[in-house]
């Protein structure tokens, strides 16, 4: 698309008028605002021939003011100069981009669907890391349900609404500071949105060692609750010394032939869990080891750990490595736009801002405390009504 | 390329060649076999846990994989549930059956 460029001033409406003009087109610009008679007023008179405002170029070509573009639009030409071969192709602008299929994305979802907001959801996958566990006993309306089915829940409801939805899709970049906010995804579609609503969640943090990407599924898995069972009478090292790790080797204390625990700190969480793992005869920790590879050409062979306090390394012939050392927020695509805080939560207030006008954040991926499905939600819920104000002010 | 499920009748596809194995405690088998019902697909699905004779076989067809869910679509083997992947292997028994 040809880029745009329009010279305003200010208090003067028909500027206003063209730039909403072409933020409801989905057309992005470049604004310039000039004083008359000032050195950038010169030089726009010089380049569009008229020292009226607004002054609207598409490429270097000078097209007018704001009547210019509406005529050009209702003649069908100003795809044409935009380098749209139809006038179909120029993209939709959506009110609402929501990333993130989890609670929060989807119940941001069903709040702007009932706003009447153009919503578009994008996402990998739809569940997010409740996914992870295998029942709920703490979402209201619910004592005891299996995830699946809540999430399937989630699903029709949003179902119910007009909400596009992109799922199996990653979004690649983003562009969030200008008016207009720009998606692009992995299969190199863009798409426009006033707002853009962030609950891309968490993700499990990886070893970041040889040998762990190209193993994955092949004895390293990050899924004990999904994966334990297949490691039947085999050995397998779990690394972490959480709750989350310790589960893990419950799950596995039930089936594996032996079970290693390697922490690079002291084993935490709850003593009862602790104690059990402690006593088994299966299990042996290593504490104050770090883990240095994975060994294995199609699958997992064995792993390599170092003392932090020795420098003493050890082999340990394992066919599995159930890795357990928390979570990573999903918010690499921002960090350059938006505030996040040490660990790289995005930073939000209490209705869901980041510092980014018309940019909103919700669940896991931000700062709010207590990581929860019903948190989630609510936040979701939030950042939706958020975007509506937001858009409401606009007009 | 021949396809590997009879026909029985027009718009009915034999269940034999989409296979599922999972775990009990995984939410991403549940999805997987849910997105499959969704979509109309007959599938059978082993549970690993308690069926060894499947474990095996989801081994052998997966190259040794230790992961569930493990989809099997006329002659690919998908391992973890990836929702696009899955719906792009599916078209192999539109094609075939002319199912839409």
């Amino acid at each position: 698309m040809a880029s745009v460029t329009i010279y305003t001033t200010d208090g003067c409406p028909f500027c206003a008028k063209a730039k909403s003009f072409l933020a409801e087109k989905g057309i992005s610009y470049e604004e310039i605002e000039v004083r008359p008679e000032s050195s950038d007023w010169k030089e726009m008179k010089e380049k569009a021939g008229s020292g009226s405002l607004p002054q609207i170029l598409i490429g270097d070509e000078p097209v007018g003011g704001y009547s210019d573009l509406v005529h050009l639009e209702a003649s069908g030409e100003l795809s044409q100069k935009l380098g749209l071969a139809e006038k179909g192709e120029v993209a939709p602008l959506y009110d609402v981009i929501i990333i993130g299929g989890g609670p929060a994305g989807l119940s941001a979802a069903i709040y702007a669907a009932r706003k009447v907001l153009k919503t578009l959801l994008v996402s990998r996958d739809i569940g997010g890391q409740v996914a992870w566990t295998y029942d709920v006993d703490n979402y209201m309306g619910f004592s005891q349900v299996e995830t699946a089915d809540l999430i399937a829940k989630f699903e029709e409801h949003v179902e119910k609404y007009n909400v596009e939805k992109l799922v199996g899709v990653e979004v690649k970049a983003l562009k969030l500071t200008g008016k207009i906010k720009k998606v692009i995804t992995n299969d190199g579609k863009q798409y426009l949105a006033k707002t853009v609503i962030i609950a891309a969640g968490k993700r499990p943090r990886p070893l970041n060692v040889p040998g762990e990407k190209e193993l994955i599924g092949m004895g390293v898995t990050y899924c004990s609750t999904c994966d334990a069972p297949l490691f039947a009478d085999l050995d397998v090292a779990v690394m972490g010394g959480g709750n989350s790790a310790l589960e893990a080797v419950i799950d596995l204390m039930k089936v594996a032939r032996k079970v290693y625990m390697v922490s690079l700190t002291p084993i935490t969480g709850d003593e009862i869990i602790r104690d059990k793992v402690m006593s088994s005869p299966k299990v042996e920790i290593f504490t104050k080891y770090k883990i240095l590879r994975i060994e294995g050409k199609s699958a997992v062979e064995g792993i390599e750990i170092e003392s932090l306090e020795t420098g003493e390394k050890k082999r340990l012939n394992v066919q599995g490595v159930i890795v357990e050392i928390g979570l990573l927020p999903n918010s690499e695509l921002v960090m350059d736009t938006v505030e996040t805080n040490r660990i790289g939560e995005i930073v939000v207030d209490s209705k869901c801002h980041t510092g980014v006008s018309g940019v909103f954040a919700c669940g896991d991926v931000t700062d709010v405390p207590y990581k929860q499905i019903i948190v989630a939600a609510g936040e979701g819920a939030k950042a939706a009504l958020s975007a509506y104000d937001y858009i409401i002010k606009q007009r | 390329m021949t396809p590997r499920f009879r026909l029985v009748k027009k718009g009915v596809i034999m269940n034999q060649e989409v296979k599922i194995y999972s775990t009990p405690a995984c939410p991403y088998c549940k999805m997987a076999k849910e997105f499959l019902s969704k979509k109309g697909v007959p599938f059978t699905a082993y549970d690993v846990k308690s069926d060894k004779d499947a474990l095996k076989e989801m081994k052998k067809i997966s190259g040794g994989a230790l992961r569930v869910p493990v989809i099997l679509v006329c002659n690919e083997v998908m391992v973890g549930f990836d929702r696009s992947r899955l719906e792009q292997a599916l078209s192999c028994l539109k094609q075939s059956s002319k199912i839409e």
